[in-house]
């Protein structure tokens, strides 16, 4: 590289820095997004203690009787076998998070790389595979998806997280695609063939780091769909398989409330409805902070 | 009609002071701004992208988009009656029929799914007692007037269905509909090829003295203002820093930014030069504006009372100029 | 009319791509059917001769071919309880069309309908208290939105007013309770994503070039607001509703009527799924495709209605 691309690319590297900068500043700004953060975080620490040991170790002992009501051994009570419904919780929320994190993560990487090639190459056979498929799998509804998928792998516990991110990686998909057909024309990417970069290089070094604001806000709605997804998924039994999750805890609180006893149900669906919430929350303070028409 | 000879300004704009707030603080967009329009008359506002001029344009008929931005400073009369002291429903009724603006972007400037005949007779039927039929047959004739071919029947297009001229063309007629005293027009040919913007032009100025009317252009296009305009203003960074009668600004300018811009205008007929004269530096960041004179930083005459003191307008040899040591001057 | 042939045509790729991947998940990678249907202790010949008749013998491509020719002919053969697939079909989708009509037309609307308001007076309080009210319905689950209404409005802890569940319907007083809290449930959790999705529709038009000029030519703010800006954006409104019509018809019926134990095409899939009864799925998924094509053809067509730019060529 010559000195002049170097001088070029260092000023561009401390323009995205800035850019960033403006974008946290913006953030933190944002009190109701800083408020989603910090919830999101207390989650993420419940989550840390169960994959560490800390607590929620004994959510599948029978350590009480049938329906016990709220005392300082069992916090929430217990089940209708006894089992203590707060550890039950608290390990649920390690669950959400590894499927949200999962399903997130690959979703986002998936949706990133294939639209960025859809947009790179926008009128070629490419694109029009990438779309077609894109089509085809936003014509099948979701659960049927799902049931589908599950029904293939034939009861692998990881069934429903590969059919989530087949469905969820679409969105993303589309949106970069669109920012992609809009970067390729930029002088900056001629210029990058100019100096004869590859074309894998362009996309990967040049292109995707600039549809990072739609990634990260993507990621965000993804992970907040698949915990609400799998909730539903594992109360139609299609879900989790093993271990627990509020969705399991629900389908099991169903039987419960028609007796009158709401314990397992409340838990579930509060903790639950905390972090899907703080983490709207924190995904539209995101959106806000990098509306690149805002930082402009 | 000779700008003296009336008896008073149809518009007189006192400290005219707009602000935006951003995320990097409050910035201000215009500044303690005064002028005066008389009836039928052409004045140019002239300036960069980003001095001030279209907000200037926007604040006469109140509509900066608030928030963020805000007046907050000065008075705009229009004979005599101060626009800022209106409620909202008063300003709106006012809009269209005494004070109208046409914009740049003549591809969005309409909307794309209303006919341009039902968007003329809108407005025609929103200022005047108008039947549907009457208010139609005084669209065709106003799309007669700004030379439309087949009025009648071009009612009935969408605007994606005219060419870019034609669209301007339409919005004049609309701005000629209820014939306001002042049409504010900002950069209405910018848009628009250079045959087209002659004849845009040239029916601009026919039908503003059939009609009477006065006319601020807002333009970055000094071509433009020296063809069209009586008097110009140019601005500089949300001020007025020079006014005057076109012609003699353009052949004897007294501030450094006037003439800096007036030499940035290549000229097909000028001896060959080795490179066209551009104004050094940058325009500074209206979030934080220098204390003394703003064109300082630029200016190729500066001296150091220019980066302590602000100069204000004053009038030499026929211009309003603000700066302390404007050219050509005997001081 | 030869237009909207053309645009079926242009589907037929589309219907393909759904039934290949439907193919592919449920028939060909889907788990062998063999022992199910020979029972205890099979002969090697019996085993031979289940294959056959199943096809497993046969290529990838053979197989899909023969999968394609039944969905043209509309023969989806006998569901594994034995009922005819056709008339298992004709039982269950006018149900679940009348389920889920009225909260899905009562999503739409009242989101339209906030939307406006908050737009309208954008900033305002109606505006926050709107949205706050938004999303705090997209944060809750659609399932514990079911389960909390049931308990509201049908247990006796609650209100105790609605059939807790099933499906007995002879005269309207029995359809209007029994898709009362389905209803009420569904356009819940609708109205939080809807009334977003809308006020953002709204506000971004509320930014246009033409309604400055609109504006500048002293046109009432209700008046630019109700018919100018309304009338663009019912572009985007048409496509939402549209797009929204195959997942609601059969993905969001599946968890109200297996939950609520109602006899529609939802928990005949659900059923389906369990059971690996793959006449049913096979049906499902073609006829889901077919809906999608029927919706985007629909969708163009009205466009066209709405929007002069675009053109039958």
């Amino acid at each position: 590289m010559n000195e002049f691309s170097s001088v070029a690319g260092a000023r561009a590297v401390n323009r995205r820095n800035s850019i960033w900068r403006k974008v946290l500043r913006k953030f933190l700004a944002d009190r109701t997004g800083v408020a989603g953060l910090a919830a999101v975080l207390v989650y993420f620490v419940a989550a840390l203690g169960v994959w560490c040991g800390w607590w929620g170790t004994d959510w599948a002992d029978l350590g009480g009787s049938k329906w016990e009501a709220v005392s300082a051994a069992h916090w929430f009570g217990t089940n209708i076998i006894g089992q203590d419904i707060f550890s039950r919780a608290i390990y649920a929320t390690s669950t959400a998070f590894e499927v949200g994190v999962v399903v997130a993560v690959l979703a986002t990487i998936i949706g990133g790389v294939l639209g960025a090639f859809a947009g790179f190459f926008a009128g070629s056979w490419i694109d029009e595979l990438l779309l077609w498929a894109m089509n085809v799998l936003d014509a099948i509804p979701f659960y049927l998806f799902v049931a589908a998928v599950a029904y293939s792998l034939a009861g692998s516990p990881y069934a429903m997280h590969v059919a989530m991110i087949t469905s969820f990686w679409i969105g993303t998909g589309r949106l970069v695609r669109g920012e992609v057909i809009k970067l390729r024309n930029m002088e900056y990417i001629e210029a990058a063939y100019a100096i004869g970069l590859s074309r894998f290089m362009i996309i990967f070094r040049h292109i995707l780091p600039n549809t990072s604001h739609i990634l990260l806000v993507q990621a965000s709605i993804a992970f907040v769909s698949a915990i609400k997804a799998e909730v539903i998924l594992s109360f139609l039994g299609i879900g989790i398989r093993d271990g627990m999750s509020w969705g399991l805890m629900i389908e099991e609180s169903t039987k419960e409330v028609l007796a009158g006893f709401y314990n397992n149900f409340i838990a579930a669906s509060l903790l639950m409805f905390g972090l899907v919430m703080a983490f709207n929350a924190l995904s539209d303070a995101l959106q806000d902070a990098m509306d690149p028409r805002k930082v402009a | 009609m000779n700008a003296a000879d009336a008896p008073a300004p149809l518009l007189r704009v006192k400290d005219l002071t707009v602000e935006f707030r951003t995320m990097d603080g409050i910035v201000r967009a215009v500044d303690a701004v005064s002028f005066d329009i008389w009836p039928n008359e052409t004045v140019g506002l002239v300036g960069e992208s980003g001095c001030g001029k279209t907000v200037t344009g926007l604040s006469l008929l109140r509509l900066i988009p608030s928030p963020p931005g805000q007046i907050i400073n000065g008075s705009i009369e229009l004979e005599g009656l101060d626009l800022l002291s209106l409620d909202a429903g008063d300003m709106e009724k006012r809009r269209g029929s005494e004070i109208a603006m046409i914009f740049q972007e003549p591809m969005t400037s309409l909307n794309p799914v209303f006919t341009i005949g039902s968007q003329i007779t809108e407005v025609l039927r929103r200022h005047r007692q108008l039947s549907q039929r009457q208010a139609r047959e005084l669209a065709a004739s106003l799309l007669a007037k700004v030379s439309i071919p087949d009025a009648g029947r071009r009612l009935d297009d969408y605007p994606h269905q005219l060419s870019g001229g034609m669209r301007q063309r339409v919005m004049i007629a609309m701005a000629l509909s209820c014939n306001p005293k002042l049409l504010v027009a900002d950069e209405p040919t910018t848009a628009l090829d250079v045959t087209t913007q002659a004849q845009v032009l040239d029916q601009m100025r026919e039908l503003q003295n059939e009609f009477r009317m006065a006319v601020l252009l807002v333009t970055h296009d000094l071509g433009v203002v020296a063809e069209t305009c009586q008097r110009a203003l140019v601005m500089y960074c949300g001020s007025i820093v020079e006014a005057g009668k076109t012609e003699q600004l353009f052949s004897s300018p007294r501030h450094p930014y006037t003439a800096g811009l007036l030499a940035s205008i290549p000229r097909i007929r000028a001896e060959r030069i080795a490179e066209l004269p551009v104004i050094p530096g940058r325009v500074p960041d209206p979030g934080n504006l220098p204390a003394g004179c703003r064109f300082a930083g630029r200016c190729s005459h500066v001296q150091s009372r220019c980066h302590q003191e602000r100069p204000t307008l004053r009038s030499v040899n026929g211009n309003a100029v603000a700066c302390h040591y404007p050219l050509g001057a005997d001081i | 009319m030869q237009y909207v042939l053309r645009k079926m045509l242009t589907g037929i790729p589309l219907i393909l791509g759904v039934t290949l991947v439907s193919f592919a998940l449920m028939v060909y990678f889907g788990p062998d059917m063999t022992y199910q249907l020979l029972g205890k202790n099979p002969t090697a010949e019996q085993i031979i001769e289940v294959r056959h008749q199943l096809g497993y013998d046969q290529s990838f491509i053979q197989r899909y071919l023969a999968y394609l020719t039944e969905l043209i002919r509309l023969d989806f053969g006998n569901s594994s309880s034995g009922e005819p697939v056709r008339s298992l079909l004709a039982k269950t989708i006018p149900v679940s069309l009348i389920l889920i009509l009225p909260g899905f037309l009562l999503g739409h609307i009242l989101g339209v309908l906030l939307a406006l308001a908050a737009a309208f007076w954008r900033g305002r309080w109606a505006d926050k208290l709107i949205m706050a009210i938004a999303v705090i319905g997209m944060s809750v689950s659609f399932l514990i939105v079911i389960i909390a209404f049931q308990i509201l409005l049908c247990s006796s802890d609650g209100l105790n007013l609605f059939p807790v569940r099933g499906w007995n319907v002879q005269s309207l007083p029995d359809y209007l309770s029994y898709i009362a809290v389905p209803t009420l449930a569904t356009t819940f959790v609708a109205l939080g994503y809807e009334t977003r999705f809308y006020r953002s529709v709204f506000v971004e038009e509320m930014t246009r070039d033409y309604v400055r000029t609109a504006r500048a030519f002293g046109l009432s703010s209700r008046r630019i607001f109700f018919r100018s800006i309304f009338k663009n954006c019912l572009i985007p409104i048409i496509t939402r509703v549209m797009f929204s019509i195959p997942q609601v018809a059969i993905g969001g019926s599946l968890l109200i009527e297996s939950y609520f134990g109602i006899p529609g095409i939802g928990k005949a899939t659900y059923e389906a799924i369990i059971t690996g009864d793959q006449p049913v799925l096979k049906a499902v998924v073609s006829l889901t495709a077919i809906l999608f094509v029927f919706v985007m053809t629909l969708n163009d067509i009205l466009y066209r209605a709405v929007d002069p730019r675009v053109s039958l060529k």
